[in-house]
């Protein structure tokens, strides 16, 4: 157990482990899914701010009424917790920020891309990879097609910028 | 099952998920970057392995009418949003799990990525709101309506029921073509430990000559 948060997990027996729990949870609540419990918290955190004026945004009455017993929610905050428990336990866990002025703009650029285009897909990376495409739901291989298109041009950005 | 089974069931998933994704450094964005940008494919191929196991776990159980499979109509907001999506992953240097991950080891910038998501998200239901595009579930109807630039819903169980073959049989057709793009990418990989070691061997014998 010890070796367990002392050395890296091979990437392939993580994603072997998780495939077969994404089974167990597809059969009881549905496939692993982050996008749509990042728009209940989204919504939540809006109502907290908002009250009831945020009923009067259609969005929230009509695609996402928001609600804590949303069980995606629990996805989300589940690998924030995992997360920080074996980062402790692993002695990896420490403030990091990023240096550099450039580096917040593309964070936060790439962070409004992110939210705003798991909203207009209504899927997020993970639906597309562990949800849609192993269903061979039609979404899967159109929302592929465009993440590999966007990923192809934001490495060609990347790369723009770190050769400066 | 309860509200509160349900959120239970998800919160240990995701724990899980959360304790494996942060050991084995695995990340959907670096499996597509990388592969893209340096040729590079430790990511790629445990994406390729999770697709497999699950094409063939969910396909099976959809064959005899089990699990709760993802259902809504799909059109070309699939293909624009994860554009815009793939390209705020590599800018952002995370995906939606890594995002969550890294904010838990004590990632501020995946923190920042994390808080501008749902910035992002906000302002995208306010646009909705004003378009109503693409629409809305209560509005889906399974079909085609080109209109709205939507194709409808159609999955492996859509499919069984359509010509009768079994959604397990089009699965494990999935399962070999993933498999044909795994196989690429080790002969690519032991392609490139193969000019390694000659290039190193090269090398050795320029080094071992003025000696």
């Amino acid at each position: 157990m010890n070796d367990f948060f002392k050395n890296t997990l091979d990437p392939m027996v993580a994603l072997t482990l998780i495939a077969v729990l994404d089974i167990f949870l597809f059969l009881l609540v549905g496939a692993w899914t982050v996008g749509g419990g990042e728009t209940m918290i989204t919504g939540l955190v809006a109502q907290f701010f908002l009250g009831d004026e945020l009923s009067r945004i259609p969005f929230w009455n009509l695609v996402f009424v928001p609600d804590a017993g949303y069980w995606k929610i629990y996805i989300s905050l589940g690998m924030l917790f995992g997360a920080i428990v074996s980062a402790i336990l692993s002695k990896e866990f420490y403030l990091r920020f990023p240096r550099r002025l450039g580096e917040w703009v593309m964070i936060t650029i790439g962070g409004l891309l992110m939210g705003f285009g798991i909203r207009l897909a209504f899927v997020c990376n993970v639906s597309t990879f562990f949800g849609l495409t192993p269903q061979m739901n039609l979404g899967g291989y159109l929302a592929i097609s465009g993440i590999l298109a966007g990923a192809w041009v934001g490495s060609w950005i990347y790369k723009k910028v770190l050769e400066g | 099952m309860s509200v509160i089974g349900e959120c239970l069931v998800a919160f240990v998933f995701g724990s899980i998920v959360g304790l494996l994704v942060q050991r084995s450094r695995f990340c959907n964005t670096a499996a597509l970057r990388d592969a893209m940008l340096f040729k590079t494919y430790r990511n790629t191929k445990p994406l390729l392995m999770g697709m497999m196991i699950l094409t063939f776990g969910f396909t099976l159980f959809l064959t005899f009418g089990e699990g709760k499979a993802m259902q809504f109509d799909v059109g070309l907001n699939q293909v624009a949003g994860l554009f815009l999506f793939g390209i705020g992953m590599v800018l952002a240097g995370a995906c939606t799990v890594s995002t969550w991950v890294k904010a838990g080891e004590g990632n501020v910038g995946a923190m920042w990525a994390l808080l501008f998501t749902f910035i992002g998200m906000f302002l995208f239901s306010l646009l909705w709101s004003e378009n109503f595009w693409p629409p809305a579930s209560i509005s889906m109807t399974g079909e085609p309506n080109l209109e709205a630039l939507q194709l409808g819903f159609i999955n492996a169980r859509t499919l069984q029921d359509k010509f009768g073959v079994p959604a397990v049989i089009f699965g494990m057709v999935q399962v070999f073509l993933l498999g044909l793009i795994y196989r690429a990418i080790v002969k690519k990989e032991q392609a490139q430990l193969l000019k390694h070691d000659k290039v190193a061997a090269a090398h050795k014998v320029e080094l071992a000559e003025p000696a």
